[in-house]
């Protein structure tokens, strides 16, 4: 693997560029926290940030978005709304990387998705792997997703005062040679960023009291657990843990008449598991009503059925469900719980 | 609509108000500013605060405002006798709003409060919503109601659809906006039982949901005090959060019976 080196200082000029062909989204500030936006300009960038609200996936499944248009007047035809344009994602962390590589498997299967698809055709991912744990919530290597060998386009590694830049893709080096004034990495510089990917194996904790591999058998017992119900009880059905999460992918559709009745618009807009009417089907029978259900459907997505779908865990461990949720419901302490009672017995 | 209809003729609309500021019908006129179609959907044959129109041969019926006096029930009978489609305009007639705090109070207490040495002189008992005395097929939350909303459940109605009214809480809405969440930035918040439809506007610009547009259909009520009581409220407080614009969900007409 090639690795060159950025210095800090041509970040924003390489941004800079950068916007003048692709719509860039980034990390930026948000009060006291930080969110992934379009960059209205490239000062605005942090990479510094700790967690974003929601995931840069919001740049590639937007949380509303137009998919088609119906014309009525004199017949009836539909024309798909495909809403793609050259776009780098820039400063992704590892766990979200990760939650990106889910999301095109999940867009690809069965049904492709031409909205997701053409847009992540024409989108570049520059990760930015993390030196430190962003807070006491994420377990991100308890997942395995606390750095990348791969899924990035360039992936960045803070070198004090420059960025040390791992190649991923022949689209990624054209964009390190067209839109920054990198140059190659020197030997020692190589050897101080294996030195630091491995010295930050001691700052992560492991917050799993056991291997993630193993939630797929441990929770095949544990559809009966009594601690659904406590989570049941907890739950507010906001649906804040699913939409934060990276990985989540659920949609509705919503058609939309003109007044004139001569157009319609057909929208999509991230659904949630949790909220109340999402397994509510045609006949008014809803398979989901108990709020317990719901928060062991969402543990069972993570933990189990993605991985029996798409061969990855559906959790990242990025922590966002577990710092959303305002009654503390906990997806690590839920699965060590789950461990240590089948572990008891 | 089926294909090669012919042009049918344009539902008659009335707006009609009671106990209310009226506000939600401002929010109609408004809303015309950006949907002038509006005016080539339908026929607006009565709109006493925009126009000089008082028809009562009309398809839909907007009522805005609580019911706060026997009398009021007679007219309110009337418009849904006549009406094929009656809508609740915003919270006063959806929910009772705060028209409802009074029924927190002893009556005699609050008409002395208002009408003075003169109460006996008016006629007013508890506020209500309108689904309490005529059935109200559809409602428009909020207060003020959403001009968005608004149009989306004409369109609704137009194609003979139930309008599109979320039953889920503001929650929903606030993060798909990405906003930094209230709680955490030390503010009080009913986002999480609120009904949403109102884009989490007030979150979206700093400020804590009050729950204007009703508590969701199943709220997890206990959960939210403890989030309330971690918060640091009182019991006391929690309940101003939970009257404030829903004290006729939380005590009905109260001691007005």
């Amino acid at each position: 693997m090639r690795l060159w080196v950025l210095p800090k200082e041509q970040v924003v000029d390489m941004v800079c560029r950068l916007m003048a062909d692709y719509r860039v989204w980034g990390p930026q500030a948000k009060g006291p926290q930080f969110a992934f936006e379009p960059l209205p300009d490239p000062t605005a960038i942090r990479l510094d940030y700790n967690i974003s609200i929601l995931s840069p996936k919001v740049a590639l499944q937007p949380p509303q978005e137009r998919i088609a248009v119906f014309h009525l007047d004199g017949g009836f035809t539909v024309e798909p709304v495909i809403d793609a344009e050259p776009t780098v994602i820039f400063g992704i962390h590892t766990c979200d990387l990760h939650a990106l590589a889910l999301l095109d498997k999940a867009f690809s299967a069965d049904f492709p998705d031409a909205h997701y698809l053409e847009r992540r055709q024409q989108t570049l991912l520059v990760s930015l792997e993390c030196l430190q744990p962003c807070d006491e919530h994420s377990f991100c290597k308890s997942m395995g997703t606390w750095t990348a060998d791969s899924g990035y386009d360039l992936h960045l590694m803070d070198l004090g005062d420059a960025y040390g830049v791992s190649v991923g893709t022949a689209a990624g080096e054209a964009l390190l040679t067209q839109y920054a004034q990198a140059r190659p990495a020197t030997d020692t510089e190589a050897q101080q960023l294996h030195e630091a990917r491995d010295a930050k194996r001691l700052r992560f904790p492991n917050r799993l009291n056991f291997d993630a591999a193993e939630l797929p058998s441990l929770l095949a017992t544990a559809y009966d657990h009594p601690i659904w119900a406590e989570l049941g009880d907890r739950c507010l059905s906001c649906g804040a843990c699913t939409n934060v999460c990276p990985t989540c992918y659920c949609f509705n559709v919503i058609d939309s008449p003109e007044l004139s009745l001569k157009e319609a618009v057909r929208w999509r807009r991230w659904d949630s598991c949790q909220l109340d009417e999402f397994a509510r089907v045609a006949s008014g029978e809803n398979f989901r009503e108990a709020r317990a259900a719901r928060q062991r459907h969402r543990m069972f997505r993570k933990g189990k059925w993605l991985y029996e779908r798409f061969g990855e865990l559906g959790c990242v461990g990025c922590g966002r469900c577990i710092r959303a949720c305002l009654t503390h419901i906990n997806i690590v302490d839920t699965f060590n719980a789950i461990h240590a009672s089948q572990h008891r017995r | 609509m089926t294909a090669g209809s012919k042009k049918q003729e344009k539902p008659k609309v009335a707006f009609f108000d009671f106990a209310s500021c009226e506000g939600c019908q401002l929010t109609v006129v408004d809303s015309l500013q950006t949907h002038l179609d509006l005016l080539d959907a339908v026929e607006i044959v009565n709109f006493r605060e925009a126009a000089t129109l008082n028809g009562w041969d009309f398809d839909i019926a907007f009522v805005e405002g609580s019911i706060t006096r026997p009398h009021d029930e007679e007219r309110l009978r009337r418009i849904r006798e006549q009406a094929k489609v009656l809508v609740a305009l915003g919270a006063c007639a959806d929910t009772g709003c705060v028209n409802a705090l009074k029924n927190l109070l002893p009556p005699e207490e609050v008409r002395r409060y208002v009408y003075g040495e003169h109460a006996d002189w008016y006629e007013t008992y508890g506020a209500r919503p309108l689904s309490a005395v005529v059935k109200v097929d559809a409602v428009i939350p909020g207060c003020p109601i959403d001009r968005e909303e608004f149009v989306e459940v004409v369109k609704a109605l137009l194609v003979g659809k139930r309008p599109p009214i979320p039953d889920y809480p503001v929650c929903v809405e606030c993060k798909l906006k990405g906003n930094v969440c209230i709680f955490h930035v030390g503010g009080i918040c009913m986002g999480p039982v609120a009904r949403a439809g109102c884009g989490a506007i007030c979150p979206t610009y700093g400020d804590g949901c009050e729950g204007c547009r009703g508590i969701i259909p199943h709220p997890n009520e206990n959960a939210m005090k403890e989030v309330l009581d971690e918060a640091g409220l009182s019991v006391d407080d929690m309940m101003h959060y939970f009257r404030m614009f829903n004290a006729y969900r939380e005590v009905g007409v109260g001691q007005w019976e």
